[in-house]
């Protein structure tokens, strides 16, 4: 189980959120992204030293300043459930991402060229290596040029 | 593949409108959001910063000091919320101690 897939499952429950500043935030968990920024709505803000509550209909997050965040219990099962849904779809998908695959090594042999490109206009040597040997194509140019 | 990053901030909706700001090493600011980007940089106009008591510098004071015009570089912002309904209140865990004593308790009944 992914962090951030367990969180995204806590979409629409109440959470509880700490910021590395020690101020807690309980609200409903609206959105989340992969930087881990939180869309809160119905938020109760309580300050560092537990003392002064502040009511806000909604906040945004900014991920990088969470400690923690503590997530409803029953939401564990529903990534369960989740995974186990995704785990039936596999065999399909597993034949599919073989399919993929060779997309996306082309696509990495597209970047490859791109990198290797630069290179062969660094040193004026083509190198046809493939798309697989753009990266290393150009580090060793980097190397043979100092 | 749907890989695209997706924000969840979504400050179109704030345009114009009040919003309160709280800032990495404490302090808040609070302003009209004329603009914003990706990286949350943020544009606000007639932004009033609330200044903390100097004994105590954890929560803010109602005293403001005037800024203007303001770039907030995202980098440095935690928190954007509206700033229309937002007030302080009266503990409202204590009800609902009861049910458990972590404040998350409640709110998940």
């Amino acid at each position: 189980m992914l962090p951030l897939s367990l969180l995204k499952t806590a979409q629409r429950h109440a959470v509880l959120v700490e910021l590395k500043n020690g101020e807690t935030y309980n609200g409903y968990l609206q959105q989340c992204d992969t930087w881990m920024n939180l869309h809160l709505s119905e938020v109760i803000c309580t300050s560092k030293d537990g003392q002064r509550f502040f009511k806000m209909a909604e906040a945004y997050v900014r991920g990088n300043t969470i400690k923690y965040i503590s997530v409803p219990e029953e939401v564990i099962d529903k990534v369960q459930e989740e995974n186990l849904r995704r785990d039936e779809k596999r065999p399909a998908r597993g034949r599919g991402r073989g399919g993929r695959g060779w997309a996306m090594g082309g696509g990495r042999g597209d970047g490859g060229q791109g990198e290797g490109g630069r290179g062969e206009g660094g040193r004026g040597g083509g190198r046809g290596d493939g798309g697989r040997g753009g990266r290393g194509g150009g580090r060793a140019g980097g190397r043979g040029r100092g | 593949m749907s890989k695209a990053k997706e924000s969840a901030v979504d400050l179109a909706k704030f345009v114009d409108k009040g919003v309160r700001v709280k800032l990495a090493g404490g302090r808040e600011v609070q302003g009209i959001l004329k603009g914003y980007d990706q990286l949350l940089n943020l544009v606000l106009d007639e932004a009033v910063e609330y200044l903390r008591d100097p004994e105590d510098p954890l929560s803010v004071t109602d005293e403001t000091r005037t800024l203007g015009l303001l770039v907030c570089r995202g980098t440095a912002v935690m928190l954007v919320a509206p700033s229309t309904g937002m007030e302080e209140i009266a503990n409202p865990f204590l009800g609902a101690k009861a049910e458990g004593e972590a404040a998350g308790g409640d709110d998940d009944s």
